[in-house]
């Protein structure tokens, strides 16, 4: 048997994608409606998926496999942005969608699953691939887990992966314990750990810009970077999920998972190779340097807020307290800003300062690299600005980098402000960017988990952030701290201030 | 526009710098009114007889996707000497963003009289330590004496090998030979340092990234080996694009130890000249590409599967060819098959 497909053109087409069969647990919930099965239709519209992909969709209520396909069909409709639903494409695609009733907790469900696979592998002739992916409660993970090892569903003639949505536990704890169920059934390699801040070609374009290009690297050290700061910003507020934000927060739905993993990205060494151990072990090394911080520092250091009611434009906004399935009297943070020091030679005293939080003026996610001043200002006194040269990555809205640094006005005398050179994805590369849900999937059934999060980084992320999250439980916030549409408590301010820095208006 | 007769490269290149100044003026002079785009270097060239509405239009719809300085070229024909120029820009406004993103365009109207005159103009417009690449739509240009020095400007060139198969009807003494005249035509372009791209070529991805598709699966890789026979299906008489793709076929199958007797077959009922079908066959086990209207069928044993095939159209195939700024070795190995093959059925 060749070991190759000898009609590859790796100039023209796309990765190439194995048969497999995706069993989706939590079919009938959101993330499958408005992410995955949008998500896998489009790469089925893309010719990406091997003639007999299959998906067999698991949850409680019972139902057919037509009335999945026109549950799926309908949430395809309506939730896929920039893909047009063809009837013919999606005939064919449906054709490959099954369905199974029953509840994660019973062994039955398994064995349902069990004969559903073999019947599809059957029909489909998908080599006995299996990707699983729990898009349910976390308390269900391990359940799911362990049931499909009891059900022989974690070996088979081909490959079986498992991929699980955050959060990977609640704590350093939990998250230890989850790992540790998984693996009764799933090798640490076969589990896939997803963060879709990771899959956006924006966070991917970091790599790309600083390990493709020899100009950055040598200033991206303490000696040439004066601090940096990372924020991701919402407008919206919890938008009716506000009794499950009330038990994450910002700090753990946000920071713990894909603010560090950004920072990392940011941060990290060069690695040896573009390969998946290679990335991961360098992002993996980078969060075990972050510096865990004592009650001192995280009294200093971190700042945790929450959003009181405004009028914007005429229209009231509830404060986080008001909003529906919220406490009146709840101390959930929906703002966390810390500054973090990485403990390597690269970055030793450059603060990391990162913020994330609901109800902010705008919907931004970017990283700016603030870089030293020149040694000596030989320029000042002559009405020149002097702001600082900036790098600033923008991963969400208008994708792209910018190099901010000063230039001599036009005309007599020598004063200077400041200029902006600009890439912006969308303009120099205007072909439409897979969303991260569909590099990621396609990831996963090509068995390439560099974009994934592995167990270490998941506890070294914990390690860092458990301590500010145990902190935080033990005190009592005045809260709302900030106004609904602004950028968050003055505390925040504050915390730069006192390293002499001001947070930017993005 | 130039002087009758002349044009002065430096006079556009400072046409196009007032031209920035005034995008900018125009937004009252913010710093961020326009962004200027441009990685590559696009020169077109197309007879005066063309549609310039629909060919502005591809090449409008190509700046997005990739920003270039264009130069089109507008060929007169034989007649009095001809040497004009306009330069303007094309701006659009990415959905949501406040910024305009804006390209440079040059057009230059030449006679063939005046065609020896042209890389002495267009090489000083080429954008510096980028690709050039020349789009030329017209067959009887590429064959003109002046051609090999335009293209000499070209990192790539891209031409339509079914509109050289036009042109080569004429000199062709049987209708194998017609695709085969057309073939050397292509591969003489081809320099050590000018690539070659064919759009009868591009229009063959789809077919090609769905026949790939079907031996992902491990078990039509296996029957691989096992295949005795492939048949390839054109409308009417084969053309260029039918005879790229069975190279192709038959270059890869070799390329796993695998040579099947081949047949190239006609479908005169067939509402198009374009292929038709593939199909691999062996003793227990066939597969067959074909296509159904605007659709592809994909049948392997027993079990179909049907997607788009997607309309070729200008924009979509230069979209493809301007990601590649490199040679092309597939096709080039397909092109030097595809010749041999049609030596052979003579």
């Amino acid at each position: 048997m060749p070991q190759q497909n000898p009609f590859q053109d790796p100039l023209r087409f796309e990765r190439r994608v194995p048969e497999c069969v995706v069993v989706i647990f939590g079919a009938n919930g959101d993330l499958t409606k408005r992410k995955l099965m949008p998500a896998l239709y489009r790469l089925a519209y893309d010719r990406r998926l091997s003639a007999g992909f299959a998906v067999i969709g698991i949850s409680r209520s019972p139902m057919s496999d037509d009335q999945f396909r026109e549950k799926m069909h309908e949430a395809v409709k309506q939730f896929s942005e920039d893909t047009e639903v063809q009837d013919d494409l999606w005939r064919t695609f449906a054709a490959g969608l099954f369905y199974v009733a029953g509840d994660i907790a019973d062994a039955k469900l398994y064995q349902n699953l069990a004969a559903k696979v073999q019947e599809v592998e059957a029909q489909r002739q998908t080599g006995g691939n299996v990707l699983f992916y729990l898009s349910t409660q976390p308390s269900q993970y391990a359940p799911a887990a362990l049931g499909l090892g009891s059900a022989g569903l974690g070996k088979g003639s081909g490959w079986r992966r498992l991929i699980v949505e955050k959060p990977f536990g609640h704590d350093l704890d939990s998250a230890r314990k989850l790992s540790e169920e998984l693996h009764q059934v799933f090798a640490e390699s076969d589990v896939y750990r997803i963060d879709h801040y990771l899959g956006k070609e924006t966070v991917q374009n970091i790599l790309a810009f600083r390990f493709g290009n020899g100009i950055f690297e040598p200033l991206w050290n303490r000696r040439y970077v004066n601090h940096v700061q990372i924020t991701a910003a919402e407008s919206i507020g919890v938008e009716g999920r506000g009794a499950y934000y009330q038990e994450a927060g910002a700090l753990a739905d946000m920071i713990q998972n894909h603010l560090l993993q950004v920072m990392a990205t940011i941060a990290m060494e060069p690695s040896a190779g573009f390969n998946a151990n290679a990335v991961r072990d360098e992002r993996s090394k980078l969060l075990r340097s972050i510096r865990p911080m004592t009650p001192d520092e995280i009294r200093q250091n971190t700042v945790s807020g929450q959003y009181g009611p405004n009028n914007i434009g005429g229209k009231e906004l509830p404060g986080f307290r008001q909003e529906e399935g919220v406490n009146a009297d709840s101390q959930t943070d929906t703002y966390a800003a810390a500054t973090f020091f990485v403990d390597n030679w690269r970055w030793a005293k450059v603060p990391f300062y990162i913020r994330t939080g609901k109800r902010l003026p705008k919907r931004v996610t970017e990283i700016a690299i603030q870089f030293n001043p020149a040694p000596l200002a030989i320029f000042n006194g002559d009405g020149s600005d002097t702001s600082p040269d900036l790098l600033i990555v923008r991963i969400q809205p208008e994708e792209g980098i910018s190099l901010k640094f000063l230039s001599k006005r036009p005309g007599a005398g020598m004063r200077l402000r400041p200029v902006s050179m600009d890439f912006n994805y969308g303009s120099s590369f205007g072909e439409r960017s897979p969303s991260a849900y569909e590099t990621l999937l396609l990831d996963a059934i090509i068995g390439d988990p560099t974009l994934y999060t592995r167990q270490d980084m998941v506890e070294a992320s914990w390690q860092v952030v458990q301590p500010i999250q145990e902190a935080w439980r033990g005190t009592k916030f005045v809260f709302p701290n900030y106004a609904a549409g602004t950028w968050g408590p003055a505390a925040a301010d504050e915390m730069l201030a006192r390293h002499g820095h001001v947070w930017r208006k993005p | 526009m130039g002087a009758a007769g002349t044009i002065a490269p430096e006079k556009i290149l400072r046409e196009l710098a007032e031209m920035w100044t005034a995008l900018n003026k125009d937004a009252g002079g913010e710093t961020d009114s326009a962004l200027r785009a441009c990685t590559l270097t696009l020169i077109t060239l197309a007879e005066e007889n063309e549609d310039f509405g629909a060919i502005g239009e591809a090449i409008a719809a190509l700046m997005p996707q990739h920003p270039a300085r264009t130069i089109l070229v507008r060929l007169q024909g034989p007649g009095e000497r001809q040497l004009s120029n306009r330069v303007y820009s094309q701006c659009w406004r990415p959905f949501g963003q406040k910024r305009q993103v804006c390209c440079e365009q040059v057009e230059i109207v030449a006679s063939d009289k005046a065609l020896s005159e042209l890389p002495a103009v267009i090489l000083p417009l080429t954008v510096a330590d980028l690709p050039v690449i020349l789009w030329c739509r017209s067959p009887r240009a590429a064959c003109l004496p002046a051609f090999p020095a335009i293209a000499a400007m070209a990192s790539r060139v891209i031409i339509d090998g079914e509109a050289f198969c036009s042109q080569a009807t004429a000199g062709a003494k049987s209708k194998e030979q017609t695709a085969q005249i057309a073939m050397q035509r292509i591969a003489a372009i081809a320099t050590k340092d000018t690539a070659v791209g064919d759009l009868a070529w591009t229009r063959l991805t789809g077919w090609r990234a769905m026949l790939s598709q079907i031996f992902e699966n491990r078990q039509n890789l296996a029957a691989l080996p096992g295949v005795t026979k492939v048949t390839v299906t054109a409308g009417g008489e084969p053309r260029v694009g039918a005879w790229y793709f069975a190279a192709w076929v038959m270059d890869s199958l070799a390329d796993i130890g695998v040579h099947p007797d081949f047949r190239m077959e006609s479908k005169a009922a067939a509402s198009n000249q374009d292929l038709q079908s593939i199909r691999l066959e062996g003793p227990r086990w066939s597969a067959e590409l074909s296509r159904e209207g605007e659709r592809f069928v994909a049948t392997v044993n027993g079990v179909s599967q049907s997607s788009s095939l997607g309309r070729a159209t200008d924009y979509s195939m230069m979209e493809e060819e301007l990601r590649i700024t490199e040679r092309d070795p597939t096709f080039e190995r397909a092109l030097v098959t595809a010749q041999r093959m049609t030596e052979e059925r003579k």
